[in-house]
């Protein structure tokens, strides 16, 4: 589904991924893992094309996307929640979901099937700002806009930081239920190991930009999280 | 009394002309943060291209207005395309570069049509007048107001209701995650400068009735709007139109009670003090963030 091969990724002239190598297929929950600052969120920055540039292969069903501008990448349905969520703060809520629908090939401009049930609480602030919510609110809001896309990969960015744990475990369930019931392939950044462990097919932890470690769901055992995660 | 109405009543015009100017810049430089110095040569140039498609092919400036829209629209489009879009991160080097293409453009039109004025004739529809006791209103003047209103309520469906709006605003607020999503910022972009352009064009093109067309007619206007912008406060529709309507009517009511000179100075120190209180312009955007 989604690969890079021996992956550079630039901050100017600072590679900040050095060769990083994984590969998520179809319908997986890929985990990107690691303490801050080895380069998660570099990660799904260069998968949108949002770095100031890249070396090495990055391809999506087989077709190599490295060299495309962030909005052609977005519509061949990626969909991007990145961290601090962006969303549109003089927007409603309801302008923010239907512009994840800007990235649509089939011109279709809707709200996603069952976003709202999934979300009840962005039925009821439609026509509020999205620069009114709340943290956890926005968070929602961010999946909901990505969902618009009807997108087949969500890259997710510590969806659940900086958020209220009443939240927290509705926002779990909401990304277990995209992947499992849905069908959607999903790169999750993640701090909470547990959360990672317990939802994740594969994961890869990374580390000052590489890959340190890589492995199945069992992998990711109290040695690892120990050696690459713990502060 | 009547002197008063007839001198409110002139500033109401000229504020409708600075309207749509001004419209042009709050979209150029309120939404995309350029200080578009060349604003007031695209007013030269629709001005130009109304008395070119009078004199050439006799076409009134009411028929020539869709035209000189798109011409003007079109040279805005050249000039974000060949210049604005590599300085979008660099506000003093924008200013440097559309000043020089504003003289580029002058030049150019002195070069080729000459520098001496040209008229044009306003529309024979809207001849005469109409008297209200002792104002005496032009029939002209009196479209000016109303069209500048519908310029503006235009304006407002596009940004507000329609997609290519939607995008906009989408970009001016965050253009990494609008990208994300699909939305081609240097397309909307270069498409909403040619729209600030082709406003300032049919400014231009309906001011020509008025004043002589000479290719510094611009400069003069740039001011006003960009002071229309600032007084309004960035990226308000409202606030230009108000602001516009103030300005308008400020100096016509200065000009009347001092001179002319005295009467522009005053305008600006009334600026400067509205400035000092409300920083942010009459109606600020408000939103937490």
């Amino acid at each position: 589904m989604l690969e890079a091969r021996d992956l550079y990724s630039f901050y100017g002239k600072s590679p900040v991924l050095q060769g990083v190598n994984f590969k998520a297929g179809k319908g997986e929950l890929f985990s990107i893992l690691g303490r801050n600052g080895v380069g998660k969120t570099t990660l799904l920055k260069s998968i949108m094309g949002l770095t100031d540039g890249i070396k090495g292969t990055l391809r999506l069903k087989e077709e190599s996307i490295g060299d495309l501008p962030t909005p052609e990448r977005a519509r061949r349905r990626i969909g991007y929640i990145p961290q601090g969520r962006a969303i549109i703060p003089r927007f409603t809520v309801k302008e923010n979901i239907l512009m994840g629908a800007f990235g649509r090939e089939d011109g279709r401009r809707e709200m996603p099937e069952g976003v709202l049930e999934l979300f009840p609480i962005l039925k009821e602030f439609m026509n509020r700002r999205g620069g009114d919510l709340s943290g956890g609110q926005q968070q929602q809001l961010a999946i909901a806009r990505a969902l618009a896309l009807g997108p087949e990969v969500l890259l997710l960015d510590e969806p659940t930081e900086g958020i209220q744990p009443n939240i927290v475990q509705q926002i779990e369930e909401v990304i277990v239920h995209l992947n499992k019931k849905m069908g959607i392939t999903i790169l999750l950044v993640e701090q909470n190991i547990p959360f990672a462990r317990r939802v994740s097919d594969k994961f890869i932890v990374l580390d000052k930009g590489r890959v340190a470690v890589a492995g199945s769901a069992e992998d990711l055992t109290d040695d690892v999280a120990h050696e690459f995660l713990a502060f | 009394m009547d002197a008063f109405l007839n001198q409110a009543f002139a500033g109401l015009s000229m504020a409708s002309i600075l309207l749509m100017v001004a419209l042009g810049l709050a979209i150029i430089y309120g939404a995309m943060g350029v200080i578009n110095l060349a604003h007031g040569e695209f007013v030269m140039l629709g001005a130009y291209s109304a008395w070119l498609l009078q004199t050439s092919l006799g076409l009134g400036i009411l028929v020539a207005l869709p035209i000189v829209f798109l011409m003007v629209a079109l040279v805005g489009l050249l000039v974000e395309r060949g210049v604005v879009r590599w300085l979008y991160h660099r506000p003093l080097d924008t200013i440097l570069a559309t000043w020089g293409v504003a003289i580029l453009l002058q030049q150019l039109v002195r070069s080729v049509i000459g520098s001496e004025s040209r008229y044009v004739a306003g529309p024979t529809i809207l001849d005469g007048n109409l008297v209200l006791g002792g104002v005496v209103m032009s029939n002209y003047r009196i479209f000016l107001i109303f069209f500048s209103l519908a310029v503006v309520a235009a304006t407002w469906f596009l940004l507000k209701r329609s997609e290519f709006g939607t995008k906009l605003r989408a970009v001016i607020q965050n253009k990494e995650i609008s990208e994300c999503y699909g939305i081609r910022a240097d397309r909307v972009y270069a498409l909403a400068f040619a729209y600030g352009a082709g406003l300032a064009g049919m400014a231009g093109a309906l001011i020509t009735p008025l004043v002589s067309v000479t290719p510094s007619m611009g400069t003069y206007l740039v001011v006003d709007a960009f002071l229309v912008v600032i007084v309004g406060g960035v990226g308000s529709l409202l606030g230009t139109v108000a602001a516009a309507g103030m300005v308008g009517e400020a100096t016509a009511m200065f000009s009347m009670l001092m001179n002319d000179t005295i009467g522009r100075i005053a305008v600006l120190l009334a600026i400067i003090f509205l400035i000092r209180f409300k920083p942010m312009g009459l109606f600020p955007d408000k939103v937490r963030r």
